[in-house]
């Protein structure tokens, strides 16, 4: 049950870790805002659907092109001029974008958790002897559906295969005529919108709060398990790191959840540091 | 076709690298820039592709005129669009990904349909290649990756290639191969092409005409056959000394001569 319960999270986690990659493949930054994006892209949706009263398939479509908006629109103001400066201070940047994006979603949306809106029918499955909800169910599936979509579109599109391009370098792929800024705002827009659906999916089992921001940082450390360049790791990760947080939350106790992915992030780093999947350098000897 | 007229080069705003550089490269020729290192030969290549403004490069003053229109301010994506490829000194292969899938992206700004015809001539020219497509490219011996790189910049069906050190740590009869290529290439494909060379002799050997650079200027041009019996060229770049004569002490100080063009 509990692993149930903790793959079916994890799903989720591997969404958002998804993004986090994209964007880190793109640009070699590290987008510590990216548990915030889910935040602002979660309210987004709850806005849609409870305040503006749209229906369900509506406010998951504006969900999605807000949120790889409000992606593209990020890379655009706060990144773009950076362009060239030392990464570390587009990394920085990200850090306090987290704190606007808060900052932001707490003025305009108030800091109480917001009335809870169903995302999908509440409705429960006896399966073999555990309880599963219909909710958890098709979170999951639609996590992985659209990971595996974001998956294919990067292995086998040509705009993806040109962000694999610019990940390896953006003077060489700039000779062959291919625009780098462009592809920057996409890679941003589509974490944007992996971001806003793993945010939808948490807001509709856990409630649409403040707190959903730390749970997307658990995508973090799953995006670095699963290898940084990687995006089938990053899902993989985020399976593991699901699952750990649960089976610990449940046999140690709820607080150990969190801090458990943590954990197994120190232990991958120590025996495979550019994690399960990561691209190893490629050196010639 | 190519036309540079006093180009001068500053980088960060400071460093002056280029100081009015002028020459002309004519449609369907090959045209060798010569000179040791630091000469100013990759910056004058950056200058025309565009790259030089992703180094806080600058042309400050000059102009670089490309069929007419001047293209010294565009940006590099754009000048590739107009057919002009650079393949960059180094083999900057995109490491991770396949030998097809680096030519796939040399392809990028050609319309949709033409990848497959595109790709199959690339083979024919590269056999070897051919072999290696699905490989990691990262993974490729030197010559292999030259190779790809050039391939690379045809897939693009460029008018004007600058080809930027393609024998630099290569065996000579690897480069012997890679200069027929490019040999074929230039009048089966008709692509114009700059070739910048510290390999003197390969490059005299393919081009029509020639230009010295040395310390950010242009200090000897013309045909590379007269270009090779020059005897500053002989002695600097080809390491040749004068026939027949006894090779004094004084002769091997070159460090003492100087050069008649100076």
């Amino acid at each position: 049950m509990l692993v149930i319960s903790g793959v079916m999270n994890g799903a989720i986690y591997g969404l958002v870790a998804l993004g986090f990659v994209l964007i880190y493949k793109a640009s070699a930054v590290l987008n510590f805002a990216q548990g915030y994006m889910l935040l602002l892209g979660a309210y987004l949706f709850w806005f849609f659907r409870a305040t503006l009263g749209l229906p369900l398939a509506v406010a998951l479509l504006l969900a999605m092109a807000a949120g790889f908006l409000v992606g593209m629109l990020i890379e655009r103001l706060t990144l773009r001029p950076l362009i060239g400066q030392p990464l570390i201070s587009m990394i920085t940047v990200t850090i306090f974008l987290s704190l606007v994006l808060e900052g932001l979603v707490s003025m305009i949306w108030g800091t109480y958790p917001l009335q809870h809106v169903t995302v999908f029918h509440d409705r429960s499955i006896r399966m073999g002897g555990m309880v599963l909800t219909t909710q958890s169910l098709i979170a999951c599936g639609l996590a992985l559906g659209v990971a595996g979509a974001l998956i294919a579109f990067f292995r086998f599109t040509r705009i993806g295969l040109a962000m694999r391009g610019v990940a390896e370098g953006h003077q060489i792929v700039q000779s062959m005529g291919i625009s780098v800024r462009r592809i920057l705002n996409i890679s941003w827009g589509l974490a944007g919108i992996a971001a806003t659906i793993g945010g939808i999916l948490l807001g509709g089992t856990l409630g649409f709060q403040l707190a959903l921001s730390q749970i997307g940082l658990l995508a973090i450390p799953a995006a670095f398990i699963g290898g940084l360049e990687s995006p089938e790791g990053a899902v993989l990760g985020g399976l593991l790191v699901g699952l750990s947080e649960s089976i610990v939350s449940g046999y140690v106790g709820n607080a150990a959840g969190v801090p458990a992915a943590f954990v197994i992030l120190i232990a991958t780093m120590l025996f495979r540091p550019y994690g399960f999947f990561g691209l190893e350098r490629i050196e010639r000897v | 076709m190519l036309t540079l007229s006093n180009v001068e080069v500053k980088y960060a705003g400071v460093i002056l690298v280029l100081r009015g550089v002028s020459l002309q490269v004519p449609e369907g020729k090959i045209v060798s820039l010569l000179g040791s290192n630091g000469a100013g030969k990759t910056t004058t290549l950056k200058a025309i592709s565009g790259l030089l403004r992703t180094e806080l490069g600058e042309v400050t003053a000059g102009a670089i005129e490309y069929q007419g229109r001047r293209i010294d301010r565009l940006d590099p994506e754009k000048v590739a669009k107009m057919g002009i490829i650079q393949v960059m000194e180094g083999r900057k292969v995109l490491r991770h990904l396949t030998v097809e899938e680096n030519l796939r992206l040399g392809g990028y700004i050609r319309p949709n349909g033409s990848v497959r015809r595109d790709l199959g001539m690339v083979y024919d020219y590269f056999p070897k290649l051919r072999g290696r497509r699905d490989s990691v490219s990262g993974y490729l011996s030197g010559g292999e990756q030259q190779m790809m790189l050039i391939g690379r910049a045809m897939m693009a069906r460029p008018r004007l290639m600058l080809l930027d050190e393609p024998s630099m740590g290569l065996a000579p009869l690897v480069v012997k191969e890679i200069y027929e290529i490019v040999q074929r290439l230039a009048s089966e494909e008709k692509t114009t092409i700059l070739l910048v060379e510290q390999n003197a002799k390969a490059a005299l050997g393919i081009s029509q005409f020639a230009y010295v650079l040395e310390n950010g200027r242009v200090v000897l041009d013309g045909p590379a056959g007269t270009l090779a019996e020059n005897e500053d060229i002989r002695e600097f770049y080809l390491g040749l000394g004068k026939l027949g004569e006894k090779k004094s002490y004084r002769a091997v100080k070159t460090y003492k001569r100087r050069k008649r063009w100076l």
